[in-house]
C-alpha cells in the first residue's frame, strides 16, 4: 500500500460496507437477488482501504457506493457485490 | 513504532547466522567495504538477505573507521573501510514493505547500505456521504418528495429549490410543485424492457461516423500527440492495456499551483532521463572500454549533479568493472577482452535512468488560463508513482490510460474515467451525446468488476446463450463447443429468441399472460 489514500481522489466515490442486515433490507427493496449486482473485486485498491477499516471483507458481501458527481441526478447511489479474484 | 532510523544492507546467510553466533557472546566487528557518513547517528540495523524480508535486527554500539583489528566478520574481503561494532543481534521476521528510505528512493534494491525509518501509518479516513453535506434545503425536498412516493433526483431537487427562490413560492404550493414534476419525471423515466443498448449504440454511432470524416488526426497540447476523435473512441471502447498515446494532466499542490519555476523544477523531476539524454557514449572495441562523455549544459538545463550520475552508476553492478573518473568523462573498461560483454554493458548504460519517474517519456509545464494555474502535461504515464509524489495535487491528477486507474484507483473510478475520457473526446469533435449513453457504456464495461471490451474479447464474448454468441462471431467455434459440453440456452435474451422465432422479450414482447382458469 502506498502513503497516499486513494479515497481523497476526485475520481473515487465514497463506499461504504452495508451491515448484513442492511443487505437484507436491500436485497428485499431491489426485489433481487444477491448475484444480480453488478460486482467488485476483492482486490479492487477501494476495497482494501475498506479492509483496513473493516476487516477482511469476504466475497459476497454488498458496498454501497455514493456518486457524488452524476451528471444526470447529482448524487446516485448504486450497489456492488464483492467476487473473490 | 519509533520513529528511529535504521541502518540496513543486504548480505548472505551464511555471514548472517555467523554474526548471529559471535553476537551471543560479545560485541562483532563487521566491517563493510564503504564508507558510512559519520553525521548518520544510528543504533539499530538490520540485515535482508532476500530482499523481500529482514532477517535480523541488532543494536549497534557503535560505528567507526576500520583499522586493523581482530576477529572481525568481514563483509568482503578486500577493502574494508568501515567498522560496525554489533552488540546484540536477535532473529526476526519482518516485513521491509514498513519501511522506507530516507532521502526517497527505493528500497527495492538494496546494494551497499541505505538508512531507513519506519513508515508512517496512514490513518483511513473514509470518504464523507455527500448526501451529509447537501443543502438543507435541498435535502427537506428530497424528503418531501420521498414522503409523497416519489425519488427524485438531487439534481432536480436542486432545481426546485431555485425555482421557489426565484418566484416565492408559498409552501403549499411548492408541495404541488414537487408532485407535478415529480410526476413528470416518471413520464419521461425509460420504460421496462426499452431497448436502452440499441438506442444507446446508435445515439454513439451516428456522430462517431461523423468524427470519421472531420478528425481523423492527432492534436493537442503544443509539441504533444494526444490520439483524438474515432481512434481514441475505439480505444476506450476496446479497453486498451495501454492507450496509444498515454498522457497525464498533473495538477500541482496549492502553493506552487502560480509558481511557474517550482512548477518546471517538479516537471523535470518527473521526466525521464536516461544516460544518452545528458551524455554521449563511446564505445572503444580494440582497449575494451566505453567511455561516457558527459554534456555540461545538458546537465545543467535537467538540474543535475555529476555525482548523481556516479552514484547510479555505482548501483549497476559494475564492481568487477574499472572505473576512472577524468573530470567529466567516465571511463569503464572491461575485466577481460569480450564483445559481447562490451555490448551488453554499453546497450545497459544506453537505458540507465538517472532521474525521473519509470514510463514518462516527456513533461511539459503550462499555464492552463481558465484555471489561472500552472499544469503538466507528460507523454507517458505512470498514475501510481506520480501519486506518490510531493507537491502534487492528489485529487485532480489524473490520465487518460484507463486501465492504470482501474488498478490504481479501483473500478469505481474507472467507471467515471470511461465516462468523462468519452465526453471529452466527443466535445472535442463538436459532437453532443447525451451523457446517459455513454453511461450505459461505462456501467457494462465495468459491471464484473473488471474493466471489459465492448465486443468478441469483452461483453460479446461473454454472453451467456449460446446463440447469441454464435450469432456474433465466429459461429461455428461457439455451436462445436457448446455441442461439447452440453450447454443450455435458456432463450433469454433477444438474438436467440430471433434465432427460434419466438417473440423477443423487448417492450411488449416482454408482458406474458397467464390465464388463470377459474375451477
Amino acid at each position: 500500500m502506498g502513503k497516499y489514500n486513494i479515497l481523497k481522489h476526485e475520481l473515487v466515490p465514497a463506499h461504504e460496507l452495508l451491515s448484513k442486515e442492511e443487505e437484507e433490507e436491500l436485497l428485499q427493496n431491489l426485489g433481487i437477488k444477491r448475484e444480480q449486482l453488478p460486482k467488485i473485486r476483492k482486490s479492487d485498491p477501494v476495497i482494501k482501504i475498506l479492509e483496513e477499516k473493516y476487516g477482511p471483507i469476504e466475497p459476497g458481501r454488498i458496498i454501497k457506493i455514493i456518486r457524488n458527481n452524476s451528471r444526470t441526478s447529482g448524487i446516485y447511489i448504486v450497489y456492488r457485490m464483492v467476487v473473490g479474484e | 513504532m519509533t520513529t528511529q532510523q535504521i541502518l540496513v544492507w543486504k548480505d548472505t546467510l551464511k555471514k548472517v547466522s555467523e554474526i548471529i553466533q559471535k553476537a551471543k557472546d560479545s560485541t562483532v566487528c563487521y566491517c563493510v567495504d564503504y564508507d558510512i557518513p559519520s553525521n548518520i547517528k544510528v543504533k539499530e540495523g538490520m540485515i535482508t538477505v532476500s530482499g523481500k524480508t529482514f532477517v535480523v535486527r541488532f543494536k549497534i554500539s557503535s560505528i567507526k573507521p576500520y583499522e586493523n583489528q581482530q576477529g572481525c566478520i568481514f563483509k568482503k574481503k578486500d577493502n574494508p573501510r568501515t567498522c560496525i561494532e554489533i552488540s546484540k543481534a536477535e532473529e526476526i521476521q519482518e516485513d521491509i514493505v514498513k519501511y522506507e528510505e530516507l532521502s526517497g528512493m527505493s528500497i527495492e534494491k538494496i546494494d551497499t547500505y541505505s538508512i531507513l525509518r519506519p513508515k508512517e501509518e496512514i490513518k483511513i479516513e473514509l470518504k464523507e456521504n455527500p448526501l451529509d453535506k447537501l443543502d438543507p434545503e435541498v435535502k427537506s425536498t428530497y424528503d418531501l418528495a420521498l414522503k409523497i412516493g416519489y425519488n427524485l433526483p438531487i439534481n432536480i431537487c436542486k432545481d426546485l429549490v431555485t425555482v421557489k427562490k426565484k418566484y416565492n413560492v408559498s409552501e403549499k404550493d411548492y408541495h404541488e410543485l414537487i408532485k407535478a414534476t415529480a410526476e413528470k419525471y416518471m413520464e419521461n423515466l425509460v420504460d421496462p424492457y426499452e431497448a436502452v443498448g440499441i438506442v444507446g449504440a446508435q445515439s454513439i454511432g451516428e456522430p462517431g461516423t461523423q468524427m470519421t470524416m472531420r478528425t481523423f488526426h492527432f492534436a493537442g497540447i503544443a509539441e504533444m500527440d494526444v490520439t483524438l476523435g474515432l481512434p481514441r473512441l475505439i480505444e476506450i471502447v476496446d479497453a486498451r492495456k495501454t492507450p496509444s498515446t498515454p498522457s497525464m494532466t498533473i495538477y500541482l499542490d496549492e502553493k506552487i499551483r502560480n509558481n511557474e519555476e517550482k512548477a518546471r523544477e517538479l516537471a523535470s523531476k518527473i521526466e525521464t532521463t536516461t544516460i544518452t539524454d545528458i551524455a554521449d557514449l563511446e564505445v572503444n572495441t580494440t582497449e575494451m572500454y566505453v567511455k561516457i562523455i558527459l554534456d555540461k549544459e545538458k546537465l545543467k538545463e535537467r538540474n543535475l549533479q555529476k555525482e548523481e550520475i556516479t552514484s547510479k552508476l555505482k548501483k549497476m553492478k559494475l564492481q568487477k568493472y574499472e572505473i576512472e573518473e577524468d573530470g567529466y568523462e567516465i571511463k569503464i573498461t572491461l575485466d577481460e577482452p569480450s564483445y559481447k560483454k562490451l555490448y551488453n554493458l554499453s546497450e545497459s548504460l544506453k537505458s540507465l535512468q538517472v532521474k525521473g519517474v519509470p514510463k514518462i517519456r516527456r513533461a511539459i509545464v503550462k499555464y492552463d488560463d481558465k484555471k489561472k494555474e500552472w499544469v503538466i502535461y507528460t507523454q507517458g504515464s505512470n498514475l501510481p508513482a506520480v501519486l506518490e509524489m510531493d507537491g502534487i495535487d492528489f485529487a485532480r491528477t489524473k490520465t487518460n490510460d484507463i486501465m492504470e486507474i482501474a488498478e490504481t484507483l479501483g473500478i469505481e473510478a474507472a467507471r467515471q474515467a470511461i465516462i468523462d475520457e468519452s465526453i471529452s473526446t466527443l466535445q472535442e469533435a463538436g459532437l453532443h451525446t447525451d451523457t446517459r449513453h455513454l453511461m450505459l457504456v461505462a456501467d457494462i464495461m465495468t459491471y464484473d468488476g473488471t474493466v471489459q471490451a465492448i465486443g468478441r474479447h469483452g461483453v460479446s464474448g461473454k454472453k451467456a446463450s449460446v446463440l447469441a454468441r454464435a450469432a456474433f462471431e465466429i459461429t461455428s467455434k461457439h455451436l462445436l463447443n457448446a455441442g461439447l459440453i452440453g450447454e443450455v440456452d435458456k432463450l433469454n435474451g433477444v438474438a436467440e429468441n430471433i434465432i427460434v422465432g419466438q417473440p423477443i422479450t423487448l417492450g411488449t414482447g416482454a408482458v406474458n399472460l397467464i390465464y388463470k382458469r377459474g375451477d
